[in-house]
């Protein structure tokens, strides 16, 4: 093939490649990074406030999540649920896994930050007449959220690119739809690079937000 | 009547016994000062009577309604706190919030006034303290002692009956130690039931009508009792 030929193999998939990503790979990730991150903040504040049964319920959930692998987790889920009767598309079954998996390992994140936050000012809650609820709403969670907001956003990162194992249950996102052109064309390896740019490209985009996010969240007059 | 009395108060960490039989009560409008060395108890003592350590024995009547502080609950706890305020050595400002809003929130969301009502008031508090002009300010841009005065701020807020002191200036070189106790010096001059856990022997003598020296967890010496 000439570089000719490459070029144009290239740059004709682009918008086809980029397609998927912004149709199926950003729509999985964002999705299922806001689910996770809601069911982080639920985990954690059951593990902080140590309620019975609950607690040790989360550190069950997060044993078993951290414990396995994350392509095994979706291929289980695959076809596993439709032995129970669930027939559901694999694009849901794809945010599921992702939002449960993620919520396992961000769980982790928002209770650690949570823990950060000094007793002092739970205490200093409860001395203004304030409930535990209203401390967790107005003190320690806005607090260890900008604490964990990093890495929550680092986890976002990495599930952008996790979402090419979305791959393995059917689910047609952009790796998926690069390797269908790449197999038309037997020329894998420019139409590989490719992807990988856009992939690096997304992830780009995703840092200046996280930078904006951080400035958004402010820091408390606390110089940086 | 005493707006405030303790009777036979225990306290241990495990095996330790903190706070061993400790009786004192105080009136509207006193100030009370608890002096003695370093883990003679006040801090502990401070804290039981707010609730923020679990006593493990004794009794408290506050406005004339008795309490066992060994089994006593949160809605009790509550209702007693929303009666009380509390400083602290290290201030403990919420970091998350301004000034103003430090002294607003107890307001605005403990005792549901409307938000706009709750800064009006949060701001007469931080005059009162001399802070208005940090109202935008988050603690920490403020000195410890701009700390400390929104804390005692805060705590005003709520219009309390009584405010517990724990070291207030103990975190603070002598200057900014004065500009706190100007200001915990006005309020003893209104009238304002206090009870402080204090190591400035001077500061205690001018204000307090009342003197408690404790040490090993038990009162050791009271004075200007009126019997």
């Amino acid at each position: 093939m000439t570089g000719q030929a490459v070029w144009e193999l290239v740059t004709g998939s682009f918008p086809k490649i980029l397609e998927y990503g912004l149709k199926v790979t950003l729509p999985l990730a964002v999705i299922a990074f806001i689910l996770s991150t809601l069911i982080a903040v639920g985990v954690a504040m059951l593990q902080y406030a140590k309620v019975p049964v609950a607690g040790p319920l989360c550190r069950f959930y997060i044993w078993i999540i951290r414990g396995t692998p994350l392509l095994v987790q979706l291929m289980v889920s695959f076809y596993g649920l439709p032995l129970l009767g669930i027939h559901i598309h694999p694009f849901i079954v794809a945010v599921a896994v992702f939002s449960i998996n993620e919520g396992a390992y961000s769980a982790e994140t928002m209770r650690a930050a949570m823990e950060a936050v000094p007793a002092g000012q739970l205490e200093a809650g409860y001395c203004v007449g304030m409930s535990y609820m209203q401390n967790m709403h107005h003190i320690i969670l806005p607090q260890a959220f900008r604490t964990a907001f990093p890495s929550l956003f680092n986890a976002l990162i990495s599930m952008v690119k996790d979402t090419s194992l979305a791959s393995a249950i059917t689910v047609v996102e952009m790796f998926t739809r690069t390797k269908q052109i790449a197999g038309q064309s037997y020329n894998y390896l420019p139409l590989y690079l490719e992807v990988a740019l856009i992939y690096l490209l997304f992830c780009t985009v995703l840092s200046f937000v996280q930078r904006g996010g951080e400035k958004l969240l402010g820091s408390y007059g606390v110089r940086k | 009547m005493a707006l405030l009395e303790i009777k036979d108060l225990h306290k241990s960490f495990k095996e330790t016994e903190v706070l061993s039989g400790v009786s004192l009560s105080i009136e509207r409008g006193e100030v009370m000062s608890i002096q003695g060395p370093s883990g003679s108890g006040k801090t502990t003592l401070l804290r039981c009577m707010n609730f923020l350590e679990k006593s493990d024995a004794g009794t408290m009547i506050f406005d004339g309604e008795e309490y066992e502080l060994a089994g006593i609950g949160k809605a009790q706890i509550a209702r007693i706190r929303r009666r009380t305020g509390f400083v602290f050595q290290n201030y403990n400002l919420f970091a998350n919030k301004t000034a103003l809003d430090n002294v607003a929130l107890g307001l605005y969301s403990a005792r549901r006034i409307p938000k706009k009502e709750a800064r009006e008031k949060a701001m007469e508090q931080l005059k009162h303290v001399g802070m208005e002009g940090f109202a935008a300010s988050y603690p920490a841009q403020l000195s410890g002692g701009q700390q400390q005065r929104v804390a005692i701020a805060r705590a005003l807020a709520c219009e309390p009956e009584l405010i517990y002191f724990d070291e207030p200036t103990s975190a603070l070189d002598p200057d900014l130690t004065a500009e706190v106790l100007e200001v915990m010096r006005r309020l003893a001059g209104e009238g304002m039931t206090m009870i402080v856990v204090t190591h400035e022997t001077a500061f205690a003598k001018e204000v307090s009508t009342k003197a408690i020296y404790m040490e090993k967890g038990k009162i050791k010496e009271t004075k200007g009792e009126k019997l």
